[in-house]
């Protein structure tokens, strides 16, 4: 059961549950994105993702200098089922809309090339 | 979102993780019983099981020397709906399975008494006569 153990770390931590909570409402996210949503640096997104690409949560893409992430979770999975409990959980909490909220203004900005929002990826 | 965090990190440890899949079989387990089945000390088994019951997955009810705990879930809770995937994930699995068997063999061999093999043999005669502690 160390297995089942390990799958409910993955959601033990703040960070990382904000970025599975992220990557949740988007197809695609950029490293930079996910720093400029929570405002943490890039050697922690790029350490938390990585500790999720290797437990399968997520799959990568590289694109230029930076690396993008989306969920991989397979239909009816144990780590499906668990996504779908967070969000349950999550979307009734004011702070989690206010991340997503964020998250749209920060693609917003990004599509326009604002210099707030300026990583070089597409 | 830490509250979350914190809520997921009750079962990021596979003793926790052990000890809620027995409890969440039966109605209420001593201390010894979750020793006996998991093969733990008891110093590992209480702090797990006081780890559960500060962030309120469980209820205690002391009986002589030992403590027994219950699950403290409220219907539709986010706790009781993590509890039921916890079973759903957890009852394919014949590892999972083989510990529900051994708790149902440790309790079937007590019978309702207390722990008597950990007592001493005068307090085994009467465990309801225990001084308070």
């Amino acid at each position: 059961m160390k297995k089942e153990a390990q799958l409910f770390k993955s959601l033990a931590d703040e960070t990382r549950l904000k970025m599975l909570w992220l990557l949740m409402g988007r197809e695609e996210l950029c490293v930079c994105d996910i720093m400029g949503v929570l405002g943490t640096t890039q050697s922690k997104v790029s350490r938390h993702l990585r500790y999720l690409y290797h437990l399968g949560w997520v799959t990568d893409r590289r694109d230029g200098v930076w690396m993008n992430y989306r969920l991989s979770v397979a239909p009816g999975s144990p780590e499906d089922k668990q996504l779908k409990l967070l969000a349950e959980i999550l979307s009734s909490r004011p702070e989690a809309q206010a991340l997503r909220d964020r998250l749209e203004q920060w693609l917003a900005a990004k599509g326009q090339g604002k210099d707030a929002a300026a990583c070089q990826c597409s | 979102m830490r509250a979350e965090a914190r809520f997921f990190k009750s079962l990021s440890d596979e003793t926790r993780l052990k000890i809620l899949w027995l409890l969440s079989g039966t109605e209420e387990l001593c201390v010894c019983d979750i020793i006996d089945v998991l093969g733990i000390t008891q110093s590992k088994a209480s702090r797990h099981l006081r780890h559960l019951y500060h962030l309120g997955w469980v209820t205690d009810r002391r009986d002589g020397l030992w403590m027994n705990y219950r699950l403290a879930v409220t219907p539709n809770s986010p706790r009781e709906k993590l509890l039921k995937l916890l079973e759903e994930i957890l009852a394919p699995q014949p590892e999972a399975q083989a510990l529900r068997g051994q708790l149902a063999h440790i309790l079937e061999a007590k019978q309702g008494s207390l722990c008597a093999k950990r007592l001493k043999p005068d307090r085994q005669r009467s465990p309801r006569s225990l001084p308070e502690t």
